[in-house]
């Protein structure tokens, strides 16, 4: 919820955000004028938008305005605004494509945490991007095929005609069945994870249906009706293929509406991993914060000092006697100091008051 | 909340590292501790004391995290770092005013005690309570922590571990100083 602003902020203002009633209603208006843009310009003035897919379209209308209500207060929040404010302007260091591609492209830090878990992964998160690369441009006319000769396909991207492929060639089979390979790629990944959550003892003990079943389930849903669908084209002539189509349509809605709120979440979060290592490094390398005790030195004296500025944000302030902030201690001179603390203040030399001491 | 609460009558620790030891094994643990025992006069006694998340009530670790991956159990136990979320800024390492939470650079993930949540959900003590030889580790009722509050009060009617004087802030996790059970028969 954004405060309300006093005369004087409204005049600091600029007339494009006066035009509009909150940071959220112009963040969607932008977002939506673009799409509209794009798809203009790629299905050529709106002759080649595939209407069967209009589902789509309104559900993913819907996601936005959950992203952008889920991520605009995330964003808003004390320690994520100081890592998106620092982080977005050391975008253009030399290690961020490196870090970009460990993160969020090859997950190498899943890796490390173990290979079952980075397959299972690599196998759900790589095949819903497949399916999202291949699913939205098709939905907003921004891709579609045309066929100017028999036996050959025109693959157009954003009106331009891209390449020609023949129709029964191999380009074209990974073509039609990208969406089939990317369910194949889902359906064993969440395999995977369901066998791991119902083996896993730890996982057992704190997993919870809402939060890490049902984003599996959908998943799970999405991908075996989609691959229905083939099923039923191939082999049945299509028999309940408009039925099985609206349903894979509401589950893709239903994902979409979902995915702000729930687990899957942490996909808009994960590229401020990005930005917070740019942010330790740049940092890190220009001043590092040396204990007050030990003088080793421990983070970058940035980071230090911003932490202490959050915490005072949440009404805490955590002080040693001779005023040092604790956020200024290594962690072992920090339980040095709680166990000097107990000890100094120990109870023997209190006076303890009534009742038998068992 | 459960029923029962995690104790620590630091007198008792004799160094043993038993509680370390059971941390390993706590499922999900990866075979890593998660809390420590310190050497309080290293070279000059043989005095040691365990130190591990205290469960802050309002804890500075979730509320400096960017990711919101650290959450609070319904039972109040400060869970650690939900691995999805964690983007290893380490924020929290800073933040925490005990010194508790663990970075795994390899793994890009913090890590810290997390009560053992898949037993004291159900009541059931957590690993270092369960393995403590000396009662150091406690897994106390409500009724038997209202025992220790009436055996332990001070002239001045606070408690020996009350929060403003020791800890920076309310914990979920209960501590009596050394010197409580000075002149006093001990059971064990």
């Amino acid at each position: 919820m954004q405060p309300q602003k006093n005369e004087q902020e409204w005049e600091q203002v600029n007339g494009l955000d006066r035009a509009f009633a909150s940071r959220f209603a112009k963040n969607m208006f932008f977002t939506l004028l673009t799409i509209v843009m794009l798809s203009f310009i790629g299905s050529r003035f709106f002759t080649h938008l595939d209407l069967n897919l209009y589902g789509y379209m309104v559900g993913t209308i819907i996601f936005l305005a959950g992203f952008f209500y889920r991520f605009m207060a995330w964003a808003e929040r004390p320690p994520t605004k100081v890592f998106i404010q620092k982080g977005k302007k050391l975008l253009f260091r030399k290690n961020t494509a490196s870090t970009s591609v460990d993160h969020m492209v090859s997950h190498k830090f899943i890796w490390n945490r173990g290979i079952y878990r980075w397959t299972q992964h690599m196998l759900i998160g790589w095949g819903c991007i497949l399916s999202c690369f291949v699913t939205f441009p098709l939905v907003f006319g921004w891709m579609y095929f045309t066929m100017a000769e028999n036996g050959m396909y025109t693959v157009v991207f954003m009106s331009i005609d891209v390449m020609e492929v023949r129709a029964d060639g191999l380009l074209a089979w990974l073509f039609y069945n990208a969406l089939n390979i990317s369910a194949i790629m889902v359906i064993a990944g969440v395999c995977m994870a369901l066998y791991r959550r119902l083996k896993n003892e730890k996982q057992c003990a704190e997993q919870t249906f809402i939060y890490d079943f049902m984003p599996l389930y959908l998943l799970l849903f999405i991908s075996v009706s989609g691959l229905l669908l083939t099923v039923t084209n191939v082999f049945f002539a299509g028999f309940m293929q408009p039925t099985i189509s609206l349903i894979h349509q509401y589950a893709v809605i239903v994902t979409l509406i979902y995915l702000p709120f729930g687990k899957l979440a942490h996909i808009p979060i994960r590229p401020l991993s990005v930005l917070a290592k740019n942010y330790k490094l740049h940092y890190g390398e220009q001043e590092m914060k040396k204990c007050h005790h030990c003088g080793n030195e421990f983070i970058a004296a940035e980071q230090s000092a911003d932490v202490i500025d959050v915490l005072r944000q949440n009404g805490m302030e955590y002080k040693t006697e001779d005023g040092v902030h604790l956020a200024e201690l290594c962690l072992p001179c920090r339980r040095e100091t709680r166990l000097q603390m107990f000890k100094h203040a120990s109870a023997s030399m209190l006076s303890v008051g009534r009742g038998e001491r068992t | 909340m459960t029923k029962s609460v995690l104790y620590l009558e630091l007198d008792n620790c004799i160094g043993c590292r038993s509680c370390l030891a059971a941390c390993t094994q706590c499922g999900g643990h990866d075979e890593k501790y998660r809390n420590y025992v310190v050497d309080v006069n290293p070279l000059v006694d043989t005095q040691t004391m365990p130190l591990m998340c205290l469960h802050c009530v309002n804890p500075a670790c979730a509320r400096s995290c960017p990711a919101q991956a650290i959450q609070i159990h319904e039972t109040g136990a400060v869970l650690s770092a939900r691995v999805e979320k964690c983007i290893g800024c380490q924020n929290c390492t800073i933040a925490c005013p005990y010194g508790i939470p663990k970075f795994d650079v390899e793994q890009n993930l913090m890590y810290k005690c997390d009560l053992c949540i898949e037993r004291t959900q159900h009541d059931i003590p957590p690993m270092c309570a369960s393995v403590c030889p000396t009662n150091t580790l406690q897994w106390l009722t409500k009724e038997q922590l209202a025992m220790k509050k009436e055996q332990n009060v001070l002239d001045n009617g606070k408690w020996i571990a009350s929060s403003d004087h020791y800890l920076e802030n309310e914990t979920n996790v209960h501590i009596s100083l050394p010197g409580i059970l000075q002149k006093k028969q001990k059971l064990f």
